[in-house]
């Protein structure tokens, strides 16, 4: 690994700064393994997996080659990370964690907000310019933002062989969607144009089609249960899979204010405005047989819109299902016999809508 | 319910019951506008523009202190919202959304004109969408922009170098919030803002802390405690909620005046005093006789929580040639001086030592995750400055999975084995 990199917190940290910069990006996802060095630091049932992961990783020494640690202000437990991961190379001589950074791109709807996330996406371009001695120009991003337009628009025609009648699983497409984040872009665009192609070839999958939400999932670990029962999930809420691509990032005098603007309104999280998430999921709605609402013990967020979506979903008879285990890990033979029940649910008024 | 042992607490419970019949009749009858505040919120600028306002916590903890909390939280529960989602912030909005599973506190609340919340935990944003549908009222949002530089001894900058303390561009963002926030103040009281009547407000807030820091100062170099933390509590909550205003700063010197006459007398809140103990955390809304607890068995007295040590470290801003920036420079870090590295557990460790602390009970909160981080550092470092810590799994306004007698049973423990022996 000897090209330089950065360790950031969630895909909100626009990957063609990085690149415009010499970096390669890389992006802490959680896993199901334990992690008993941040269990020592981190309160319970707080900080998500790929943030315990992050900071295992950290105290551990293996990110002692990262240029920097980016933090994205992605959710409240990304920004007390931060602070944590700062306390420790504060108080403890000789330790191995990089230099970590906050990148503060706010969320909220207000021209205050605006500026000042072009303000903090500046302040990111020179610090990763100087982590790296090579400064980005204009003509760098403008370079960058063109490359990663032309990788999101392959990952979208990926998400495209979702919708309407699935010719793919959740399970093995998800992966092929993450990869876009971490993924040289030319290189992205030649994997996942061969992969639509073969996809493209197969027949629609059978099975009642699934929207995965609630708080978004970084890996396929909830795919890998819901398509165990029969269904297919064709989409879900969240940076790395469906919404890994999101829309071009528009290309002109100021690349620095267009990445600001795209990755503030583009990648849901947990401090992405309600009316954003429920137009999301809204759109979906008319293309799914059933929901999975996977809530865990960390969300603080997203179990706020459940009542409000469990009425929308009773009001159009999308049957769901409530997750409230760990995404990482495979749901208890309980939540497995309630994936069962959705998914006879959801076949049987398939059946019903076909005649 | 433990007696009151000063007429100033009896006089800040009469007065906040008043206030709030008051607002009653003010927005029922005179039809006027009044807001509801997220705590961390300016109240001056509502103060200053006419506008009354009522604080979501401190509607919560009257809601708790009332025993009304286990209906709403049973509704929310019924409702399908998951139970590790914060309580604290959210009781108000149940007391409005399950209106009727309740007895809300002195007739409840009526309708606000707007809500207003800093974001600071990510729940905020939907919480206080949910409440302002709820009640078809306005919201406006402070957004709260992550500190990258951390000054650790940020108590001795805040009075006279609060420049300093905030980083220019998350100041002149704060700042830059709060003027759309008047704009929209102006709008809904019809008047235009007086910020000669913002900085005579901010130098009467002044005033009230440095009464505060006066009574803290008693507090921590009188031979024996004079005042319990639960009454140190209610006299300065009364106040903040309508700090700088005639009343707050009549109150604020009634109290510093009794809390000193016990003091010249030798009058303790709790005579033979042997053990002086520290509440980190928000307060137990549900059971505050807990803090008393302690007195008749181990002559242990709870001498020191936030509520009024964070009000002179917290708020004063000398230097208000431009009252607003003054104003954002203690926004901005609200939260994290109270709960985060590096800044609460320095903080905290420091008030232990000048108060002479010999335990600490930390709040482990089970439902309020953004008030839970930061607690692993702050115990640490007071077992680190030689303090025993406690801590106590709790959350602050939904006491039906607490257990008083178990609590009560593992503070004696506590304070047998590790404070007093």
């Amino acid at each position: 690994m000897d090209e330089p990199y950065i360790v950031a917190s969630w895909p909100c940290v626009p990957v063609e700064i990085v690149r415009a910069a010499g970096l390669r990006p890389t992006f802490a996802q959680g896993l199901g393994d334990p992690t008993p060095i941040a269990d020592s630091c981190l309160e319970p049932n707080i900080f998500p997996s790929r943030l315990r992961h992050l900071v295992e990783a950290a105290r551990a020494g293996l990110l002692r080659g990262a240029s920097r640690i980016v933090i994205a202000r992605t959710s409240d437990a990304d920004y007390k990370c931060f602070l944590y991961l700062r306390e420790f190379v504060r108080t403890e001589a000789g330790s191995a964690i990089p230099p970590v950074v906050l990148f503060d791109l706010l969320q909220s709807h207000s021209e205050d907000v605006r500026a000042y996330d072009v303000a903090r996406t500046y302040a990111l371009v020179e610090e990763l310019g100087s982590a790296s001695g090579r400064m980005p120009s204009d003509d760098d991003l403008r370079h960058e933002i063109a490359r990663t337009n032309r990788a999101r628009a392959a990952a979208r025609r990926l998400t495209e062989l979702r919708r309407i009648a699935p010719r793919v699983a959740g399970t093995e497409v998800f992966p092929l969607l993450a990869a876009f984040w971490e993924m040289e872009p030319d290189q992205y665009v030649t994997l996942a144009d061969e992969a639509a192609r073969e996809i493209a070839a197969r027949s629609p999958l059978t099975g009642p089609r699934v929207l995965l939400t609630g708080a978004p999932v970084d890996d396929s670990a909830l795919h890998q249960a819901i398509e165990s029962a029969g269904a297919v999930v064709v989409a879900e809420v969240g940076p790395w899979g469906s919404g890994a691509p999101g829309e071009d990032v528009r290309c002109d005098d100021d690349p620095v204010a267009a990445l600001a603007d795209k990755y503030r309104t583009d990648v849901i999280g947990p401090r992405t405005p309600v009316d954003a998430v429920r137009r999301w999921t809204g759109r979906l709605l008319d293309e799914v047989d059933a929901v999975v609402v996977s809530l865990p013990l960390d969300d603080a967020v997203f179990g706020w819109d459940y009542p409000v979506l469990r009425e929308v979903l009773v009001a159009r008879r999308i049957p769901h299902v409530c997750l409230r285990g760990s995404p990482h890990e495979s749901p208890p033979p309980a939540d497995h016999a309630r994936l069962d029940a959705m998914v006879a649910a959801a076949s049987q008024l398939q059946e019903t809508s076909r005649g | 319910m433990v007696d009151k042992q000063l007429d100033s607490t009896r006089a800040a419970s009469a007065f906040q019951k008043q206030w709030f019949a008051e607002l009653r009749r003010r927005v029922f009858d005179d039809r006027q506008p009044y807001a509801l505040l997220q705590a961390d919120v300016p109240f001056e600028l509502f103060d200053v523009a006419g506008i009354p306002a009522v604080s979501n916590q401190w509607w919560a903890s009257m809601i708790a202190a009332k025993r009304q909390a286990p209906q709403y939280l049973d509704a929310m529960d019924a409702d399908g919202l998951p139970g590790g989602l914060c309580r604290y912030c959210s009781l108000g909005y149940a007391s409005t959304r399950y209106a009727t599973a309740g007895e809300p506190p002195w007739g409840g609340l009526p309708t606000p004109r707007l809500l207003c919340a800093r974001l600071t935990c990510d729940c905020i944003h939907r919480v206080f969408s949910l409440w302002a549908d709820a009640f078809g009222a306005e919201l406006f949002e402070i957004d709260h922009s992550g500190a990258g530089d951390l000054p650790v001894r940020w108590w001795e900058l805040g009075r006279h170098r609060w420049r300093e303390l905030v980083e220019p561009h998350r100041l002149a963002f704060v700042a830059s919030t709060l003027e759309a926030l008047v704009d929209r103040l102006e709008t809904i009281s019809g008047r235009d803002f007086d910020r000669d009547a913002l900085r005579h407000r901010l130098e009467r807030v002044n005033a009230q802390e440095e009464l505060f820091d006066s009574v803290r100062q008693l507090i921590a170099t009188a031979p024996e405690c004079p005042v319990r933390m639960t009454e140190q509590v209610t006299n300065v909550m009364a106040t903040q909620w309508v700090r700088g205003s005639d009343w707050a700063l009549s109150h604020a010197r009634a109290f510093r005046d009794e809390v000193k006459r016990r003091v010249d007398a030798g009058i303790a809140a709790c005579p033979g005093e042997r053990a002086r103990l520290m509440w980190v955390g928000a307060g137990l809304w549900h059971d505050t006789s807990f803090y008393t607890a302690f007195e008749p068995s181990h002559r242990a007295v709870f001498v020191w929580s936030m509520y009024l040590a964070f009000g002179p470290d917290g708020y004063i801003r000398y230097g208000l040639d431009d009252p607003m920036a003054a104003l954002a420079s203690r926004t901005a870090g609200f939260n994290e001086y109270l709960h985060n590295p590096p800044w609460a557990a320095e903080w905290i460790v420091h008030q232990a030592r000048t108060h002479r602390i010999d335990g600490a009970l930390v709040l482990r909160p089970r439902s309020m995750k953004p008030a839970a981080t930061g607690r692993l550092f702050i115990e640490r470092a007071l077992e680190k400055a030689g303090i025993p810590v406690l801590p106590i799994d709790a959350d602050v306004v939904d006491g039906r999975q607490w257990d008083p007698e178990a609590a009560r049973g593992a503070v004696r423990s506590f304070l047998d084995a590790q404070v007093l022996q």
